[in-house]
């Protein structure tokens, strides 16, 4: 037992599963304000660290200055996407828009290639000293950056929920679309408002995860490990989001630790998660914390 | 009636469209990779190959016969090549040789191309398809396939003879610990076997190997993995893009893994991408020359260059270089079966016998010497091994750091390593 | 109904054999021999390239049939279709080359042991529904992929395996003209099947299942069992569409059941148009033929300034992916009954023409 290399392993999994519970969390927003499954969400983080890339490198713009034009094209992006493709298909069977989404993230994913390129692509260095020492662990100060900004988003999320108008008309128009509109509540903004607040939400992860990894189209595959991180959750609760992002990244973690101290199987950490998805499916079919549809006739 | 009318009109589409065959031209099959797991490096080589052949037909073509290239990107998966391996061999004119590229893709291939005796000139240098008659015992026979290159076990025979050496020089004592590290995958597993025995043979010892996958991604936990077990000495069996992830990601969790890449796994855009952390990784090349070089064949070499690029600008990377000398062996080796009995597989094949330390015309100083025999299709033994070199920071264009020195590829060592029955086919 | 609108006024139905005819009219009967003679006679005209299509068309036409009694006539959403087509595809090439049995018994085996299969992931997806189901399908996808890749007893591991050439009595059909012939038999076969199957009872409960699963349990339709049922009929099509891709191809790797496939499957379906068994052959020609069809685009504009400026050559392939997605999103919200709905509706203004309106 080497509990050392078992630490180091769950705090990786730790740090990466709190860019899992961002993206988890992006994607439960749109799946309870409007009720669709986003395949594309895994985009979201590629076109946002794409635009953020490009800016930085072709325009030589400051951090900073780029991100915010990074977020304000993914709030245009995503009102845009929810009005021109989604919101023709309100009331069509779910197939319908799972494929929808499913159709928009291949697009966008060989979209990506054709203009930037197969090559991964580093981001400029950002901060002045890539690594920190913490506790006898050697961490990137950029995944320090990402665990603020994860907790910060996951704490500002909480707010917005609980206390701002337009986080409450979001969680109503989620309980009961009907009762919300006769309500006076804004239906079709709301839906709008979710997918672009979820947008600029996932391209912060994608930024994130591109200074520390090189932008390429492995950002993409985040968009698949958010399903069992939320099926974990439960498809329609935030915090279980979190949670379930969370726990995904360690169980990758410790799964490399079985494998590489014990097993030598190889790539047992990628598949994982798709077992311990399975598994929880066939004991709680609506996943660890979420609601029971009861229907009646 | 749905069913009447649309293959109906299926039909008539497919008369209206079918075009006559081409004329008296000598078809030539390439496969590349421009878009799947590999294109990284898939890219530049296939561009190496296509100015290369475009350039012998602008001179001519071989004997006054111009070459009809069909490039066709497969994106690295065998089914895609095999379904255009059967539309180039199946019909009318048959490809009188393939100019291939991935290792999975280059097995499945291997027994095809002998039943229907066309020679493949591949990207890939596994060694198990190094063996024409099967006498080795280690690997079938694949009398068909060509590669310009050391093998991938050979080549990571002479880094682990070059990391023994290193490991003494450096003063250090016990023994040094081995890992082979890549995905599951032929390409990366393909010198596993021979690598992992080297290395014992060496006095390394050799650890479990550790599986990362053929695509960019996070790789922290590996390299804890790795660092933990205090590796040495590493072969990183993929290509350029996933490479770079993993050296990124070892350099944050601070290993100190002396990394060798494979052929195809280390180069100058993968050193720019990968900035500091790439520095020190040494790799083989197997060209005797690098642009920006002094060789004679370079000027050549240029020139080809221009085909794609006029405005002769554009940097060229190791595998644009090799992609050249591959196709150049295999045009020179059609000249010569269309003087001794006609371009058809069996002369071409033969044609690659001809010569000993072969150089195509040109490419002096750039292609190494290589030989083919009828029994022996391990072209070179000799493998030259490089070290990148990155000492600043690596935006901007490949060229301005390749010219500052910013990026470098230093000679470390050639390693002759000894034709050896048992070092054959594995 | 739209469907049918070819049949002339005053012939009522007086009978339920007369009401779940195959063929409403004579003409649509003659039609259909009239075409599949046509058929016969593709591969003394047609050249390699469009028998390869049409070879391809006829290996997904089987699976994607399969896919469209699970999702369009079940209710039952599916993202894992291509590693049920690839186990199709390994269990036969394996029954041949373990078992040496000929190809002519391997491929039905084959469709039997994928049958298998689909049972066993359709008895968890049984208690699924809707989303939670698809996103069960999408990990049995990856997990099989996964199982291909390390089960070398069976797949060869990742380096693949050879299937051998389909043959008869020593018969080879080992080139296109003659495999054309193979994959023709099975289409006709399971498509006659899948439209038999739709007219029985089970049929019926099928899709009384995915109209409303509860009103159907209340009029006594056992729903696990239907359920399973229909996983275990879909991947019966997926497997024997499989196994003719693999010995079509003489050699099956793991690299080509992605979930990119399984999406292709679905593509083929919506565009198609859900729960119609000549749709699924109309959509699934439609897939097979978009991606080609951005080759000859390029090819056409190869060298104009609109090439150069894009450099289409060099990224057809991501061209090609481009036009599957945008494809099935533009009729999803377009044309969301699919093309089988498009095509009654031409006939409808055809026959009514020219006072349609």
């Amino acid at each position: 037992m080497n509990t050392h290399l078992l630490l180091q392993l769950v705090l990786n999994g730790l740090i990466v599963g709190a860019l899992y519970g961002v993206v988890a969390m992006s994607f439960v927003l749109i799946y309870k304000a409007s009720q669709v499954v986003n395949f594309a969400q895994g985009e979201f983080l590629l076109i946002g660290a794409w635009v953020c890339w490009w800016l930085l490198t072709t325009y030589q713009l400051p951090f900073l200055v780029g991100m915010l034009v990074t977020f304000a094209f993914m709030m245009a992006f995503g009102l845009a996407l929810q009005v021109v493709v989604l919101r023709p298909l309100i009331g069509e069977p779910i197939i319908s828009v799972i494929m929808v989404t499913i159709g928009l993230s291949i697009f966008f994913q060989a979209l990506c290639k054709w203009l930037f390129g197969v090559f991964a692509q580093p981001f400029p260095p950002i901060f002045s000293t890539s690594q920190v020492s913490l506790f006898g662990f050697e961490i990137q100060t950029v995944y320090l950056m990402s665990l603020g900004i994860s907790a910060a988003m996951m704490a500002a999320f909480g707010w917005f929920f609980r206390y701002s108008k337009h986080g409450l008309a979001m969680r109503a128009t989620a309980f009961n679309q009907q009762v919300a509109q006769s309500l006076g509540i804004p239906v079709r903004n709301v839906f709008a408002m979710a997918w672009a607040i979820s947008a600029v939400v996932s391209s912060v992860a994608g930024i994130v995860v591109g200074i520390v990894n090189g932008v390429s189209s492995a950002l993409s595959l985040y968009g698949i490990k958010v399903f069992p991180a939320v099926i974990l959750g439960g498809l329609d609760s935030v915090v279980g989001a979190v949670i379930g992002g969370l726990v995904i990244g360690v169980l990758e973690n410790v799964a490399q630790y079985v494998d590489g101290q014990y097993l030598h199987w190889g790539n047992l950490y990628e598949i994982v998660p798709f077992y311990v998805l399975v598994v929880i499916l066939m004991i709680k079919p609506y996943g660890l914390f979420g609601t029971r549809d009861i229907e009646r006739v | 009636m749905t069913r009447h009318a649309t293959l109906a009109s299926i039909s008539a589409l497919a008369l209206a469209l079918s075009l006559p065959a081409g004329a008296a031209e000598i078809p030539i099959g390439h496969l590349a990779d421009q878009s799947g797991a590999t294109s990284d490096v898939g890219v530049p080589y296939a561009q190496g190959v296509a100015d290369a052949l475009a350039w012998v037909n602008s001179k001519g073509g071989i004997g006054g016969e111009k070459m009809n290239v069909e490039s066709v990107d497969y994106g690295y998966q065998v089914p895609r090549a095999v379904a255009q391996y059967k539309k180039w061999t199946g019909g009318r004119d048959k490809v009188a040789a393939i100019q291939g590229w991935g290792t999975a893709d280059t097995e499945a291939l291997s027994g095809f191309v002998t039943k229907d005796e066309v020679p493949y000139i591949s990207g890939s240098y596994a060694a198990q398809v190094s063996d024409p008659t099967g006498a080795s015992g280690k690997a079938k026979a694949a009398p068909y396939n060509f590669f310009y290159g050391p093998s991938y076990s050979d080549a990571l025979r002479a880094m682990l003879i070059w990391a023994a050496d290193d490991w003494k020089a450096k003063g250090k004592t016990g023994k040094p610990k081995y890992v082979h590290m890549g995905g599951n995958h032929p390409y990366p597993n393909s010198p596993k076997e021979a690598g992992e025995a080297m290395a014992k043979e060496l006095g390394f010892e050799v650890l479990p190997a550790i599986v990362f996958a053929l695509a960019p991604g996070d790789y922290s936990a590996q390299c804890l993995t790795a660092k933990n077990a205090g590796v040495n000495y590493a072969y990183m069996g993929n290509t350029g893009g996933s490479n770079i992830s993993l050296l990124k990601s070892c350099k944050a969790v601070g290993t100190d893994i002396q990394f060798m890449g494979n052929v195809w796994g280390m180069d100058e855009n993968a050193a720019k991408a990968a900035g500091a952390a790439a520095d020190g990784v040494v790799f083989p090349v197997r060209t005797a020359a690098v642009t920006g070089g002094s060789a004679p064949g370079l000027a050549t070499a240029a020139e080809i260059s221009k085909v794609s690029d006029p405005s002769g600008n554009a940097y060229r990377p190791v595998h644009y270089l090799s992609g050249i000398c591959a196709a150049l062996y295999m045009t020179e080796a059609i000249g010569w079966a269309k003087g001794n009995g006609g371009i058809a597989g069996p002369n071409v094949r033969k044609g690659f016998y001809q010569k000993k330390d072969w150089v195509p015309a040109g490419m002096e100083g750039v292609c190494v010497p290589s030989t083919w025999t009828e029994k022996d299709h391990r072209g070179m033994m000799s493998v030259n091994i490089y070290r990148a070199r990155v000492t600043g920071p690596t935006d901007g264009p490949i060229a301005d750091l390749m010219k500052a020195g910013t990026v470098k590829l230093e000679p470390v060592k050639t390693v002759e390593l000894p034709r050896k029955p048992d070092w054959f086919g594995w | 109904m739209a469907t049918q609108s070819l049949i002339p006024a005053g012939d009522f139905r007086t009978t339920y054999a007369a009401d779940t005819t195959i063929f409403p009219t004579a003409g649509s009967r003659y039609a259909v021999w009239a075409a599949l003679a046509v058929l016969c006679l593709a591969p003394l005209v047609l050249d390699r390239y469009w028998l390869s299509l049409l070879i391809q068309i006829g290996y997904f036409g089987v699976a994607a049939l399969g896919l469209n009694i699970l999702v369009g006539f079940t209710g039952q959403i599916s993202i894992g279709h291509a590693a049920f087509f690839g186990f199709g595809a390994f269990a036969s090439a394996w029954l041949s080359n373990r078992f040496h049995i000929p190809v002519f018994f391997a491929v039905p085996l084959a469709g039997v042991l994928t049958t298998a299969v689909g049972l066993v992931f359709g008895l968890p997806a049984a208690r699924l529904k809707g989303l939670y189901l698809a996103i069960a399908t999408l990990a049995a996808q990856y997990i099989l992929q996964d199982f291909f890749a390390r089960a070398e007893w069976f797949t060869g591991g990742v380096a693949g395996t050879h299937a051998e050439a389909f043959s008869i009595f020593g018969f080879a059909f080992d080139t296109d003209g003659r495999y054309f012939y193979v994959v023709l038999a099975y289409l006709v076969v399971t498509f006659v099947l899948a439209t038999n199957l739709m007219r029985s009872r089970d049929g019926r409960a099928l899709v009384a299942v995915r109209d409303h699963y509860l009103s159907a349990e209340m009029m006594g339709i056992n729903l696990t069992r239907y359920r399973t049922l229909s996983f275990g009929l879909s991947a019966f099509f997926a497997g024997i569409g499989g196994a003719l891709y693999g010995h079509y191809l003489q050699f099956v790797s793991v690299e080509g059941f992605s979930i990119l496939l399984s999406i292709q499957f679905l593509g083929m379906i919506i565009i198609g148009g859900l729960g119609s068994i000549m749709g699924t052959l109309m959509g699934t020609a439609f897939m097979v033929l978009v991606p080609e069809a951005m080759g000859w685009i390029t090819d056409a504009v190869r060298g104009s300034a609109l090439d150069r400026a894009l450099s289409l050559k060099d990224n057809l392939s991501f061209l090609r992916e481009m036009a599957i997605g945008l494809v099935i999103v533009l009729f999803l919200i377009f044309e969301p009954d699919g093309l089988a709905h498009r095509w009654r509706q031409i006939k409808a203004y055809w026959k009514l023409y020219p006072f349609s309106h």
